[in-house]
């Protein structure tokens, strides 16, 4: 009963227009001073120390750094890269455009904002050449969601915090699922030049492969630094965050120089905004599952699907279509605050393992990304490409296809996520 | 800014924290407890900034494609019901830190009691109030600034914040809307 009106009161709520912070918080409310005895004041401590949770202090850290990486000239070095590497195949330029968005999507921590920095070059670059429009605002659509899965990802770190899974362990199991994405993408790319005689570009010499990858491994180090440094156990993944911001200043005002000192202030605002609106969310979602776990409600449900004899795979299945819907109408964040607490518990039961589970939320949240109505990719698309919203949807569509098919992959092939944690010594 | 000190000041204090363990093998006890309360200043102000910035995220799914005069109805009913969020979070959280007042405890490292610490927050809630009944003011009066509903979705996640992607995403926001 408590369980119906608590999640009746946030749709109600989310669809009135209420920002989904306060839905959130105002639910769990309404439920706790009808159903129970707790007071507000254990509620206000609980939002307190949500703001307390060590590992969500990565957060603002990895927002601050993807801010500062997100300049133009940064986009233009990783393209500059992907093409020295893979220009020189049929449909070359696609392939560059894909491993541009992988390498940007990974060091700005955003998916917006890689398909605004690689798609704004891009798209008009492939067009030039003789591609599509379709096929190059499709593709960037999608490349640009590998960012929410590529570590370093705010979405695990949440999902981490959230269940209390180990945040490095998730970082390093979203590594072989991302790549595999990308790989898959990159195989439809090849594919698809051949079919329809896609030009190369002229192949590099040697020394342009080199400085170019000299020039994008200041960037791409980032990601190195992170990974390494926790699995060397030379910081938490908190710290390393707070590393990997301060070496993105230093890069950026040092190395590249695209930004001048006096642009800084600015960037730390607008990292502090961007923060701040996402802790408000979570916080909220701390007391929502606070709710949660005292009416005993992911217990009932959970009770329920055992009786049902429902086994894993089809539970896994169930998780998927009900993500798949979800995201289509959140972001990645707010879909993992609200539905990690109620399934997390019910697939421990089953025995999935915890980080597969965030790897398979993860990857549906990506999917959400591109899916309409609410994909925000699309829409950014659409701008970028210069190209109407529904065109941006037609063409993203077999881009989909592929990224649905790698959902059914690492959904039910565990291995895949769980391998590198599991050689790296984790439980 | 203030927000922009506190994150400044948080990412600084845990940088130089790592420097100074792995450097010297040392580093100061009062660190992470002042980050962390760092981080809680920042969120509960940023809150209300947010307000200003129309930066929270809502489902506008629903209100967007209602006719003019319901989406006026299910606004203010969004905005009495963030209202009465905000007026049990006031109330709340006054309980809160008058209990931790009475009980006059410290915190583990900082010199400081507890309360001042946590005070903030029931003045953090009735800001948001305050920045929420300005924010639908100004929509009803149809000022500059005019919003339909209480947030744009996802508009502190578009890229059009970062410094050097300006155009583009001005311009999908843009379209988006048309």
């Amino acid at each position: 009963m408590s369980g119906l009106f608590l999640l009746g009161a946030l749709f109600l709520c989310l669809a009135a227009g209420v920002p989904v912070a306060i839905a959130l918080g105002l639910a769990s409310i309404a439920t706790m001073l009808l159903f129970s005895d707790q007071s507000l004041a254990a509620l206000a401590q609980r939002f307190f120390s949500a703001t307390q949770v060590y590992p969500l202090l990565a957060i603002p850290f990895f927002i601050l750094a993807g801010q500062l990486m997100t300049s133009g000239g940064v986009a233009k070095r990783m393209i500059a890269f992907a093409n020295a590497l893979v220009g020189r195949f049929r449909g070359g330029l696609g392939m560059a455009a894909l491993l541009a968005c992988a390498f940007f999507a990974a060091v700005s921590g955003s998916s917006p904002a890689t398909v605004v920095a690689v798609g704004s070059i891009m798209i008009a670059g492939m067009v030039r050449s003789g591609y599509s429009k379709a096929f190059g605002a499709g593709l960037i659509c999608n490349a640009g969601t590998l960012g929410i899965l590529i570590p370093p990802s705010i979405v695990l770190v949440v999902y981490g915090a959230v269940t209390e899974t180990s945040v490095g362990d998730l970082f390093m199991a979203g590594v072989l699922p991302g790549i595999s994405l990308g790989a898959a993408l990159l195989v439809t790319v090849a594919i698809v030049a051949r079919r329809r005689n896609l030009p190369r570009q002229p192949p590099v010499d040697l020394r342009t492969l080199l400085v170019t990858a000299r020039d994008a491994g200041w960037g791409l180090a980032l990601v190195a630094i992170v990974l390494g440094g926790i699995y060397a156990g030379v910081f938490t993944p908190t710290e390393a965050a707070a590393v990997s911001a301060v070496y993105a200043l230093l890069v950026v005002l040092l190395v590249y120089r695209d930004m001048p000192l006096a642009a800084v202030p600015r960037v730390l605002v607008d990292s502090a905004r961007v923060t701040a609106m996402l802790m408000f969310i979570i916080a909220n979602a701390y007391l929502f599952a606070f709710v949660l776990t005292t009416e005993q409600i992911p217990q009932a449900i959970s009770a329920w699907i055992i009786d049902l004899g429902l086994p894993a795979w089809a539970f896994l299945l169930a998780v998927n279509l009900l993500l798949l819907a979800a995201g289509a109408f959140m972001e990645p964040t707010s879909v993992i605050l609200i539905l990690a607490p109620i399934l997390f518990p019910i697939a421990m039961e089953l025995g999935i393992h915890p980080v597969h589970l965030g790897i398979v939320m993860t990857v549906n949240l990506e999917i959400g990304l591109v899916t309409p109505p609410v994909g925000l990719n699309l829409f950014v698309t659409s701008g970028v490409a210069e190209m109407p919203v529904t065109a941006v949807i037609r063409a993203a569509l077999p881009w989909l296809g592929v990224l649905l098919a790698m959902l059914a992959v690492v959904t039910y092939v565990p291995g895949l996520s769980l391998a590198l944690p599991e050689l790296l010594g984790a439980r | 800014m203030f927000i922009a000190a506190t994150l400044a000041f948080m990412t600084l204090v845990t940088f130089v924290q790592v420097v100074l363990r792995y450097a010297f093998g040392t580093g100061f006890v009062w660190s992470l407890e002042a980050t962390t309360y760092a981080f809680a200043w920042m969120i509960l102000i940023g809150m209300s900034y947010c307000v200003r910035t129309n930066a929270h995220i809502a489902v506008e799914l629903v209100t967007e494609r209602l006719p003019a005069t319901a989406a006026r109805v299910v606004g203010f009913a969004a905005l009495a019901a963030s209202l009465a969020y905000c007026a049990f979070m006031v109330y709340g959280s006054a309980v809160f830190v008058g209990r931790l007042v009475a009980l006059g405890n410290y915190a583990r490292d900082i010199p400081l009691p507890r309360w001042v610490l946590t005070g903030i927050m029931p003045i953090a809630f009735a800001l948001l109030g305050a920045r929420l009944v300005q924010a639908a003011w100004r929509a009803a009066t149809g000022g500059a600034g005019t919003q339909r509903s209480l947030a744009v979705p996802g508009a502190a996640l578009r890229p059009d914040r970062g410094p050097a992607a300006e155009r583009p995403a001005d311009a999908a926001a843009e379209r988006s809307r048309r």
